[in-house]
């Protein structure tokens, strides 16, 4: 490994999950050296357990966090409203892998929708076309099913049930993925062995992540200094507003200073949006980078559901890949369905434990113990599809709590917009009636679990007073400062968000290169 | 309002053995399976009081509520059916009591092999190879589905016809850039026409409102 001084002006990157993750591995390739700071240890493939409670409690971000609005996660969960990862590899070890990209109109969402009211929408500064070939990288890295020659992956039981409920409703659109699981052996990672278990980390090592490819490419160029149980507390700048350094804890809470001629902030929208309010200082008094206002404001998690159908025969859900399924006919935008933005429906599975924790929390008695008594017979299936941005959505520090290190926690406040409301309740009748198509005797509506996407805090934008980081995902005021994961998502379209945060990184990685060289950084 | 503290000789409020009886049967009703045995619902009593045992507050909370219990049982709960018992629940289930004992029995009983296999979850997996060989596709009672999307789909329409497009920006299809060239942020911006994040361009009101 190369040891950076602490004292070198080092390119600093915070975060290594997919935005951080693949941004390390895209400079070190060209040459150029990197400090990676991740909060979480260094757990590997090894590690993992197939066990819901004992992996989630290895790998999940449990670091206090309050949370406040209307969403049942404040009721249900009011100190855990995100369920992602802290660890090396961040949340791509725990996602299940899906990775549509996503439509023309969706980087052009305030121009497609027009206005509604409550929803802060503008365009993204960047189109599909300008993406496309990064894109075209991203699924070729994460070995995406379907499409570059990727062989599918085959159909599992719980697919069975939802491809027949989608032919009979008349999807067309149905598919195993593309997934980012390899279906036969590619890029030196083995097949699926259907385990199951994917979001308690990936034993098999099948599935990508940057823990099993980004990272150890990175490592093997020998220039990333990779320094896990390194949690950053305060990016700070000098006179003139430029970036250089960025202070941090390591395990035992003692803090070091890291010094930088370029920072890159690739945390997961709720802390992205915390370490740049903690970095206030006497020029930038609403936190770094925040001229605009909006930083941690528009926090989006998209718009889900879950709805779990049972029948007379048996199904095993659990049995094979998560996630391995996708209807996309209800992707499309089609105001006439009572909403703006589409949705898609993915194939999901829970075990025991976790569905009594999620199926519908605060609930006992019969109505809730035949949902379980179900089990073997059920099959489930996840909303996901675009919510609308909202100012009030945001992240803000909560001093009055802290955290173990004293540092004040995030407060994560959400309301639903009623384009929220209208599509979710859009997408429960229609997984219903996909499940009533093939026969189900029953079915349960889950509420959104805590939040796995997490979007907008950062976002991209044309002008300065509109969003926080510009086209490349340099934030508008200080220049050598970047943002790398998808708090820099103007707006939150309906697809998993995971492949694109990795093309935006490999787009960023190669900006940042050339800027470097040419000096205009 | 109850301040534990200040009253220590709660502290010393022993939990008996009849009040793990009647625990037990408290978790039986909230949480009936007909096909659990006693095993699962024994254990998650256990673990509730090991945690009263630990937290004033929650012993304070469940030696209240197991007097509660009884005040509304009319004598033992114990002795109550099923339906009855389960009513005298709803009456407490707002209560710390029960909130205390629905969290960590929905937290633990589920997590258990002796209940995994009452349910039909088979676990682990990798260490037998997954389920590749062990029925991950053993579905037999629907006709086998297409993984892939049928050549002859017809083309998924991104957005549906009856939607007015802006003449400003095309929506979709490919937008004229040079592939490999990076376009100027004018290029866009500089679009008479288009929005601003506060005004909208000239042909929104078309779109004014989500249609119901």
């Amino acid at each position: 490994m190369n040891a950076i001084d602490l004292s070198d002006e080092a390119i600093v990157i915070i975060g290594s999950g997919a935005g951080g993750g693949t941004l390390a591995y895209e400079l070190t390739k060209r040459g150029i050296p990197v400090v990676v700071l991740e909060a979480g240890g260094y757990l590997h493939n090894e590690d993992y357990v197939n066990d819901e409670w004992e992996a989630f409690n290895q790998m999940a971000w449990l670091d206090p966090r309050t949370t406040s609005g209307s969403w049942r996660i404040a009721r249900d969960f009011p100190n855990l409203p995100a369920w992602i990862v802290k660890a090396v590899g961040g949340t791509t070890t725990h996602w299940s892998g899906a990775t549509p990209r996503f439509k023309a109109h969706e980087f052009a969402a305030r121009s497609t929708y027009g206005r509604i009211d409550g929803a802060n929408l503008i365009d993204w500064p960047i189109t599909l076309a300008e993406l496309e070939p990064f894109y075209d990288k991203a699924e070729i890295a994460m070995g995406s099913t379907h499409v570059h020659g990727r062989k599918p992956l085959p159909a599992n039981n719980n697919y069975t049930v939802f491809a027949n409920g989608a032919r009979e409703r008349g999807y067309q659109h149905v598919s195993t993925g593309p997934y980012a699981t390899n279906a036969e052996e590619y890029d030196g990672r083995p097949a699926s062995i259907q385990d199951g278990f994917n979001f308690q980390g990936d034993k098999n090592k099948s599935k990508w992540s940057t823990l099993v490819r980004e990272i150890p490419r990175a490592e093997a160029t020998g220039l990333l200094d990779l320094r896990p149980n390194s949690h950053a507390v305060q990016i700070t700048h000098d006179a003139t507003g430029r970036a250089d350094a960025v202070l941090y804890l390591d395990a035992e809470g003692n803090l070091h200073r890291q010094a930088a001629s370029l920072v890159s902030i690739a945390a997961n929208s709720i802390e992205t949006a915390r370490l740049l309010l903690q970095s206030g200082s006497p020029m930038f008094p609403d936190g770094l980078a925040n001229s605009s206002g909006q930083v941690g404001r528009n926090y989006m998690r998209h718009t889900t559901g879950s709805v779990y159908a049972r029948f007379d025969k048996p199904v095993n859900m659990f049995r094979g890949e998560t996630m391995a399924g996708v209807i996309a006919d209800e992707s499309k935008h089609d105001p006439d369905r009572g909403f703006a933005g589409g949705y898609y429906l993915e194939t999901i599975s829970l075990g025991p434990a976790f569905l009594a924790s999620f199926a519908e929390p605060g609930a006992w008695g019969r109505e809730f113990t035949e949902i379980l008594d179900a089990y073997r017979n059920t099959a489930g299936l996840w909303i996901v599809g675009e919510d609308m941005p909202q100012e009030s959505n945001r992240i803000t520090l909560n001093t009055s709590v802290t955290d173990k290190n004293g540092l004040p926690v995030p407060n994560v406040h959400f309301d639903d917009h009623r384009n929220d409301v209208a599509m979710r309740e859009h997408g429960y009748l229609q997984a219903e009636l996909l499940y009533e198509a093939v026969g189900s005797v029953g079915a349960h509506r889950t509420p959104p679990y805590p939040s796995t996407h997490n979007l907008g805090t950062a976002r991209m934008s044309e002008k300065p007073q509109d969003g926080v980081v510009d086209r490349w995902g340099r934030t508008h005021d200080v220049p050598n400062l970047f943002v790398s994961d998808g708090s820099q998502f103007t707006t939150g379209a309906a697809a998993n968000p995971t492949l694109t945060i990795v093309a935006l990184a490999i787009r960023q990685a190669e900006y940042i290169a050339d800027q470097l060289k040419s000096g205009g950084i | 309002m109850v301040f534990p503290a200040k009253y220590p000789q709660l502290n010393d409020t022993e939990l008996t053995e009849e009040a793990r009886s009647v625990l037990i049967r408290v978790i039986r009703v909230a949480f009936p399976h007909p096909n659990f045995p006693d095993g699962p619902y024994e254990r998650t009593a256990d673990t509730i009081l090991a945690e009263a045992a630990n937290s004033t507050w929650f012993r304070v909370a469940i030696t209240q509520g197991l007097l509660t219990l009884a005040h509304f049982a009319g004598g033992d709960f114990r002795d109550l059916n099923d339906d009855d018992a389960t009513k005298v629940l709803r009456r407490i289930e707002a209560t710390e009591f029960f909130g205390f004992v629905r969290r960590t029995t929905v937290l633990n009983l589920y997590d258990n092999e002796d209940v995994w296999e009452a349910l039909g979850y088979e676990g682990p997996s990798f260490d037998k190879g997954g389920y590749i060989n062990r029925g991950f596709d053993d579905l037999d009672w629907l006709p086998a589905a297409q993984i892939e999307v049928s050549p002859d789909a017809t083309p998924l329409v991104e957005i549906a016809t009856n939607v007015p497009l802006s003449g400003s920006r095309p929506a979709t299809g490919p937008t004229p850039v040079t592939p490999g060239a990076p376009v100027a942020p004018a290029a866009t911006a500089a679009t008479p026409g288009r929005d601003t994040s506060n005004q909208p361009g000239p042909r929104d009101a078309e779109m004014a409102e989500v249609k119901k």
